[in-house]
């Protein structure tokens, strides 16, 4: 076992190096993600692969092991010849034979209708093969002193038990997930290398159920308690407006609409805060007995992070990311009302006499996509500045225990690939 | 150049890559590249600057660098502070995040600028990828896209088909037909539902609904819009339309990163709206047809009138015949224009009563003025 390591050096010469883990703060993230985004914007966004890469450049650099950083060398082609691949061999096929099999049968014969059911299963078969794969592309292009790590096991396994462990979660009431979770670290983790050593990771679900048992409890609780509250909102608006609620046509006015669709938003905006106060908690323990139960050549790593570290960090990430739509939002907004304005101050004749006919409807047709694309992408505008405080708050928490002989470990040998996370990208399994 | 060389030496880390072990070195900045003294070593090892790469592209923010050379492999060269990265940016300005974002992002933005020009090229010009495609497709397959077409767009409403009423659409379908001067018929189903509309689907089929007839005000109005939409059908519009909807959707997942859209192609199908260059082409089939069938369009014209006016369709219709067909000042005028031919009724009074009530009795509430 990996704990026997440090005993077996030979001359007992080198015991090992305590390695000492921390988080240079990257500098001139939000400047980064700007440059990123006009990128992005001019090149429809095919940028996006190459500006993930330079922000996990600066992540991953952000990581010392002893003052020294750990090496991101992936590339933007590597991920977009990546999704080029999966594009040609599953997106295209699925979406030609879609079309296909609607021509044949038509949109409404039971082929066509339990096509969609089939590709969901495959997909989600996919979807745990994806996220394995990525971990392996990620592990391959990250290294150390030059050392790379690597994931050498098989990811079919690894999406087959994703798939068939979320099937029982419906089935258990969710009580089956922190065995699951459980489960599915102990494959990857055990797969995974650094040089031509491995990580060991000997977990057990159990510590984990009783916050699971909180996180279920309050979950359960957070949901009657909005169904409730909502319930007592409509009476309330029955008994305020009485049946003026309703139109003739039987269905709720539309100011009434717009009270219920905004109170309903609002509903939905506490339960999810407060799922993400308790959610947050639970994370925090599970990462923490994780990082315990992970072993590399002896050492142990241990990490003490909290609820209300990962709360904050949650909450000031989604404050940034609207900060970050809306600094773009606002200027599109004002701008299209003044151009709108102009246009409409301007002779209409006159307008098509000048820009030739239908000048509006050719204006808006090719103005609002393009207006859609930037907000769509807006709300990433600042993205790269929200994983550096997640991987940082993480990072900062974490701690390597124990000596480790840095000159036994070699380097791996582990095969290559030459093309990354196509499948993750494909189904926006992405964490950074 | 040179002058810029500080020549300072900075302590530094190397790596040879082979174990995680590194040693301690010194460096310096030279005209030729980086120089490294290994402790015990008289001549340095130089790392030229063309050949060099570092873990993140080099910054004004930058605290250290890390640095590879493609020459020897696996090494890598950890040299703290800012001064050394920053020094190193001006002698070896490939490394900077600026020359390396515009290094990966300027064939895409050719390509960006290039799809635009494309874009501009085939609007202005009368091309259209599409329309070929869709004038190229086998006569089978349109065929079956029309019927599942109709099958989808009648779902959960009845065909309307009495023997009377059949016959009489028949009739009038066959007479425009012939004037049409198409390869194969046109063939119309009625589909029991109360919205006004009308459609051609791929394979010279066409759709038109309940409420359309019983709200016509004459039969010449229905055969001005069944022109319509077989001027539709020749130019192999809906089949134009579907392809065109295929490729934007791929595109959108190329560009999207794939997702979310799968599957959707069954409402896609419902969805599509012609251009108003498809509208025109339409009508100019349709005043043509109604020409050498000796129907007034004036019933045309009529309809086009009667359908812009607001109030005389159910805005909540999912499918609104106004959305779907923009009524302007041009084509009406084109339609009232047209005249200076011999007229004939496009059907008998008795065949036009029967055409009309296809669906059976209409319902107390919607009874459409007499003729």
């Amino acid at each position: 076992m990996a704990g026997n390591a440090i005993t077996d050096v030979p001359d007992g010469s080198t015991a090992g190096r305590q390695l000492e883990v921390s988080w240079l703060s990257p500098i001139g993230m939000t400047g980064l993600s700007i440059a990123n985004f006009i990128y992005r914007l001019f090149t429809l966004g095919i940028y996006d692969f190459w500006a993930r890469t330079e922000v996990r450049k600066r992540l991953w650099s952000a990581i010392r092991l002893d003052g020294e950083p750990l090496v991101y060398t992936g590339t933007g082609k590597e991920l977009f010849l990546g999704f080029i691949i999966v594009f040609g061999l599953v997106l295209l096929p699925i979406l030609l034979l879609s079309a296909g099999i609607i021509l044949a049968f038509g949109p409404t014969s039971p082929v066509a209708q339990l096509f969609p059911l089939a590709l969901y299963v495959f997909i989600f078969l996919l979807f745990g093969v994806a996220i394995y794969r990525a971990q392996r592309y990620r592990l391959l292009r990250t290294s150390w002193r030059g050392i790379r790590g690597s994931l050498d096991g098989n990811s079919w396994n690894y999406g087959w038990t994703y798939f068939w462990t979320f099937l029982l979660i419906p089935l258990t009431l969710g009580w089956i997930i922190p065995w699951r979770t459980t489960k599915l670290q102990t494959l990857i983790t055990n797969d995974a290398m650094f040089g031509d050593r491995e990580f060991f990771f000997k977990g057990d679900a159990g510590p984990l159920y009783g916050p699971f048992a909180m996180l279920w409890i309050g979950v359960f609780a957070i949901y009657v308690g909005a169904s409730l509250v909502f319930a007592v909102a409509i009476a309330a608006l029955q008994h305020t407006f009485g049946l003026d609620t309703l139109s003739p046509g039987g269905q709720l006015k539309p100011e009434i609409a717009s009270i219920v669709a905004i109170g309903t938003l609002g509903i939905i905006a506490m339960a999810y805060l407060l799922y993400l106060l308790i959610s947050a908690w639970y994370r925090a323990c599970i990462i923490n007995h994780f990082a315990k139960r992970t072993h590399f050549e002896g050492a142990q790593f241990k990490a003490k992070v909290t609820g209300a570290g990962l709360l904050w960090i949650d909450v000031t990430n989604i404050l940034i990311l609207l900060v970050g739509a809306l600094l773009l939002i606002i200027p599109l907004s004002i701008a299209a009302v003044l151009i709108v304005a102009v246009a409409n101050s301007i002779d209409a004749t006159l307008l098509e006499s000048l820009l030739g006919p239908d000048v509006k409807i050719r204006f808006a047709a090719i103005s609002v996509p393009i207006a859609i694309f930037i907000m769509a992408l807006s709300f990433t505008l600042l993205l790269p500045v929200t994983q550096a405080r997640a991987m940082g708050y993480f990072i900062s928490h974490l701690s390597i225990e124990g000596p480790i002989a840095l000159e036994r470990i070699a380097q791996s040998t582990a095969g290559q690939v030459s093309t990354g996370e196509g499948l993750a990208q494909a189904f926006d399994i992405d964490a950074f | 150049m040179p002058s810029e060389i500080p020549h300072q030496r900075f302590e530094a880390r190397l790596s040879d890559g082979k174990t995680a072990d590194a040693q301690d070195v010194m460096v310096e900045l030279t005209e030729r590249g980086i120089s490294i003294r290994l402790p015990g070593s008289h001549d340095p090892v130089i790392w030229q600057y063309g050949a060099l790469s570092t873990s993140e592209p080099l910054t004004q923010h930058a605290i250290d660098a890390l640095v590879t050379y493609a020459h020897q492999l696996g090494a890598t060269l950890f040299v703290p502070g800012p001064r050394f990265a920053r020094s190193l940016a001006t002698l070896a300005p490939q490394l900077t995040a600026s020359a390396e974002r515009w290094r990966s992002a300027r064939p895409w933005l050719w390509a960006t600028a290039a799809l635009i020009a494309v874009t501009i090229a085939i609007s202005l010009t009368d091309l259209s990828p599409a329309r070929t495609m869709a004038m190229m497709l086998p006569d089978e397959a349109r065929q079956t896209m029309g019927r599942h077409m109709v099958t989808a767009m009648s779902q959960g409403h009845r065909l309307c088909e009495t023997a009377d009423g059949r016959a009489a659409l028949d009739k009038l379908t066959a007479k425009l037909s012939k004037a049409a001067k198409t390869e194969s018929d046109f063939r119309v189903v009625v589909v029991d539902r109360m919205l006004v509309n009308a459609f051609a689907t791929p394979g010279e089929n066409i759709v038109l609904t309940r409420g359309l007839l019983e709200k016509a005000n004459g039969v010449d109005e229905i055969a001005g819009v069944l022109a319509h939409e077989m001027g539709h059908g020749i130019e192999r519009h809906p089949e134009t339309g579907f392809i065109r909807a295929v490729g934007l959707n791929a595109a959108a997942e190329l560009f999207t990163g794939g997702g979310g859209t799968l599957g959707s192609l069954g409402v896609l199908l419902l969805q599509f709206s012609y251009s108003r260059e498809a509208e025109c082409e339409a009508d100019d089939h349709a005043l043509r047809i109604l020409r050498d069938a000796e129907i007034s369009a004036k019933g045309l014209a009529e309809f086009f009138i009667r359908i812009s006016k607001k109030g005389q369709l159910q805005e909540s219709d999912p499918v609104n015949l106004l959305s779907t067909h923009p009524v302007t000042l041009d084509r009406l005028a084109k339609a009232l224009r047209q005249g200076g031919y011999k007229l004939r009724p496009a059907l008998s009074a008795k065949d036009w009563r029967a055409l009309k009530s296809i669906c059976g009795a209409s319902d107390k509430v919607q009874v459409p003025k007499s003729e």
